[in-house]
């Protein structure tokens, strides 16, 4: 049929009696001819419905859209956030085969796009491919919908995360308990995964995971409760700008809660069912547990939640304990604006010399000292190496300019780096069994979050009653 | 360092990880196979070794492609091929005997004789080299020289194969293939009773194989046979 479709003028062969002038020439046209041919007509009608609904309800829709401000923003951000997600977790994926290979004295992937870093993105395609099956005697609605919620809990447990100045889709005054109540669903849809997938071993799977994750629910907030304690909000935006104040990193509750730090970071790896408490799914021991009898995208959901999982916990940490979108130290305020408008006829120049000037000036040395490098090879040197330091330079001034880059730029940076943590972490330690994890939780970490509980409850009694403000 | 280990909790954690955090940077070990070729010495050949099968018997097809690759011309070979019709030769006649002995000499102190290792006799070369003069030492009248050279001597000496592949270039192993592949061209004296007695002698016979082999199939160990000293009578 492809063979057809592209440009052969060999007549239907169902009959030439049937062939009409139209199905001759659609069978006449090329592959990309038939797509621009639904696609242009298509697009023409879409565009002036388009423009006439705006022409006639314009004013009417916009006034609808700002009186309902909060959802349309919320339905945005959702929408941005499930767009992230999968890149996010491609990036992740790609981090954790990498790093684990390089800490085994591999080399890791290296073999689709750059230093292997569309591998990952190729194992995502490779699971659409791959058949989306439904045992028999499975509950089919549940079964099905069971990775859509463990995948949305995770994807809207973000949506109160700062992740910059200004850049956040929420900004709740109980944030946190939102994120935890929206991050303990995720257990429903593990449950839902093991009942529906009409397996026992599916089943005690999902029992197994949700018996972990509701126990270290427990230490994970009760650590926070002191940082809220002494916060004195929920909202996550403010706990970030109580925590910048000085400029210097020595704000961070990292070093005011340095034990519910230590719980939550336990906790947290728990939570995320990271090494070594992944006893949800261990892929060297059992079969995935509660996603046993999954397959295909569904299994692809699970598993991209499960680090997205990973990002949000790690961006929940930063924010939380490592300040956020604060940089470390304070950075001198420059205020370097640029207004075009001032050049004037510099600017024409300096747009058309520029890139000019700025390729051959580097290309010279290229070509100057190195005698093997042809002409043409040193001028596409300097062509990338002037796009390099003018996309540095551009960087630099949207850094210096923008508030939201810079912020954006360390809260990623931060949350990278405990990602990387949490890669780590799975290179180097073992599992533990599944009684040391249960105890590990309710004997060692429910009582020394509860310490950190007290403790910060009574510092703050005792420094109040000194006459000092809290903290 | 195990005042550490027993008194801070979880420092065996933190030394883990120190530890994975050095091999992170460390070089690595993966070898770029197809890419980049193991670095070896251009004469390196592995190990080279001759294997016996389970019952005993060498694995050797005697194909002479060891030989003809050697490039010092090391590898000397005598025996039957492997359905035990032939005696065969590669290397110097007059050196390879007294090189084996000397090896089994050094390695054990005393003499082993060869057991498939006959010394032919003097051979008189005149024969051989008219009828290379009439095929003007052609290497693709292959076929009419091996003829003309049976129906001088009754069979295909090994000493005249050798002088066949010296006078016309065709290395030893093609001008023996070229004779093995035809049935008509003998390597041994046709006998009255038509097979090659003087190699059937030294074969394992037949009960030997089935002994061995009944022996193995019941679980017992494979035991090697030895080639039977008897002639056979055929």
């Amino acid at each position: 049929v492809l063979a057809v479709a592209l440009g052969s003028t060999r007549p239907n062969a169902g009959g030439s009696l049937d062939v009409t002038t139209l199905t001759r020439t659609w069978d006449q046209l090329t592959l990309p001819g038939k797509a621009l041919a639904i696609l242009l007509p298509l697009g023409a009608v879409l565009t002036l419905g388009l423009v006439l609904v705006i022409a006639l309800f314009g004013q009417t829709i916009l006034d609808i859209l700002i009186f309902n401000l909060p959802i349309v923003r919320f339905v945005f951000a959702a929408t941005v956030l499930l767009l992230l997600a999968p890149p996010i977790a491609f990036v992740i994926i790609y981090m954790e085969m990498k790093i684990i290979a390089l800490m085994n004295l591999r080399i890791g992937p290296d073999r689709v796009g750059p230093w292997g870093s569309l591998l990952s993105t190729v194992h995502g395609l490779k699971v659409l491919m791959k058949e989306d099956f439904t045992p028999t005697r499975a509950d089919a609605v549940v079964f099905t919908w069971a990775p859509v919620v463990v995948f949305a809990t995770m994807a809207l447990s973000a949506l109160v995360i700062p992740f910059a100045p200004g850049l956040f889709a929420q900004d709740f005054n109980l944030g946190l308990l939102y994120f935890f109540a929206i991050g303990g669903m995720t257990v429903v849809g593990l449950l839902m995964g093991g009942w529906a997938s009409f397996n026992k071993y599916s089943l005690l799977g999902g029992l197994r995971s949700a018996a972990q994750i509701v126990s270290y629910e427990i230490p994970l907030t009760l650590s926070v409760v002191g940082l809220v304690i002494l916060a004195g909000t929920m909202s996550l935006n403010q706990i970030v700008q109580q925590q910048g104040t000085s400029g210097w990193f020595t704000d961070w509750y990292a070093f005011r809660q340095p034990l519910g730090f230590l719980i939550f970071a336990i906790a947290a790896t728990a939570e995320a069912n990271r090494t070594p408490f992944d006893l949800t799914e261990a892929d060297s021991e059992i079969v995935a547990g509660f996603a046993t009898e999954y397959s295909g995208m569904r299994f692809g959901f699970f598993f991209f939640a499960e680090y997205i999982g990973v990002f949000i916990i790690s961006a929940l940490t930063t924010v939380l304990f490592l300040g956020g979108w604060n940089a470390p130290f304070p950075v001198p305020h420059v205020s370097w604006i640029i207004d075009p408008g001032e050049l004037g006829l510099g600017l024409l120049l300096l747009v058309l010399i520029a890139p000019v000037v700025g390729t051959l000036l580097l290309a010279a040395p290229f070509y100057l000292f190195r005698s093997k490098t042809r002409w043409w090879v040193a001028l596409i040197l300097g062509f990338v190496l002037f796009n390099v330091l003018v996309g540095g330079l551009f960087g630099l001034w949207a850094y210096i300019n923008f508030d939201w880059v810079a912020g954006l730029l360390w809260f990623l940076g931060k949350t990278f780096g405990l990602v990387f943590v949490f890669v780590w972490m799975r290179g180097t330690l073992p599992r533990v069994r599944i009684d040391q994890l249960m105890g590990f939780a309710w004997k060692w970490l429910l009582p020394a979050s509860l310490l950190n509980l007290f403790v910060t409850a009574a510092a703050i009694l005792v420094l109040d009653g000194m006459g000092r403000p809290g903290a | 360092m195990s005042l550490l280990n027993s008194l801070v909790p979880g420092w065996g954690i933190v030394k883990g990880m120190a530890l994975t955090l050095r091999r992170f940077f460390e070089p690595k070990a993966t070898v770029m196979y197809p890419e980049m070729p193991p670095d070896v010495a251009t004469k390196f050949r592995g190990r080279l070794q001759l294997l016996y099968d389970e019952y005993g018997a060498l694995k050797c097809e005697t194909c002479f492609q060891c030989a003809q690759a050697c490039p010092i011309e090391c590898i000397d070979m005598g025996g039957m091929d492997t359905k035990g019709r032939f005696h065969v030769h590669w290397g110097p006649p007059e050196t390879y005997g007294e090189r084996r002995e000397e090896s089994a000499m050094r390695r054990s102190g005393r003499t082993v004789p060869d057991q498939a290792y006959e010394h032919f006799a003097a051979f008189d070369l005149t024969t051989i080299d008219e009828i290379l003069d009439g095929y003007d030492h052609d290497p693709k009248h292959m076929l009419q020289i091996l003829e003309a050279t049976q129906a001088a001597f009754g069979y295909l000496p090994v000493a005249a194969i050798k002088r066949i592949s010296e006078r016309t270039g065709a290395w030893y192993a093609i001008v023996y293939g070229t004779a093995t592949f035809y049935s008509h061209l003998r390597f041994e004296p046709s006998t009255a009773a038509g097979g090659p007695v003087g190699v059937a002698a030294r074969r394992p016979t037949d009960d030997g194989y089935v002994a061995a082999l009944g022996a193995s199939l019941a679980g017992g160990p494979a035991m090697s046979t030895k080639p039977a000293r008897k002639a056979r009578v055929q």
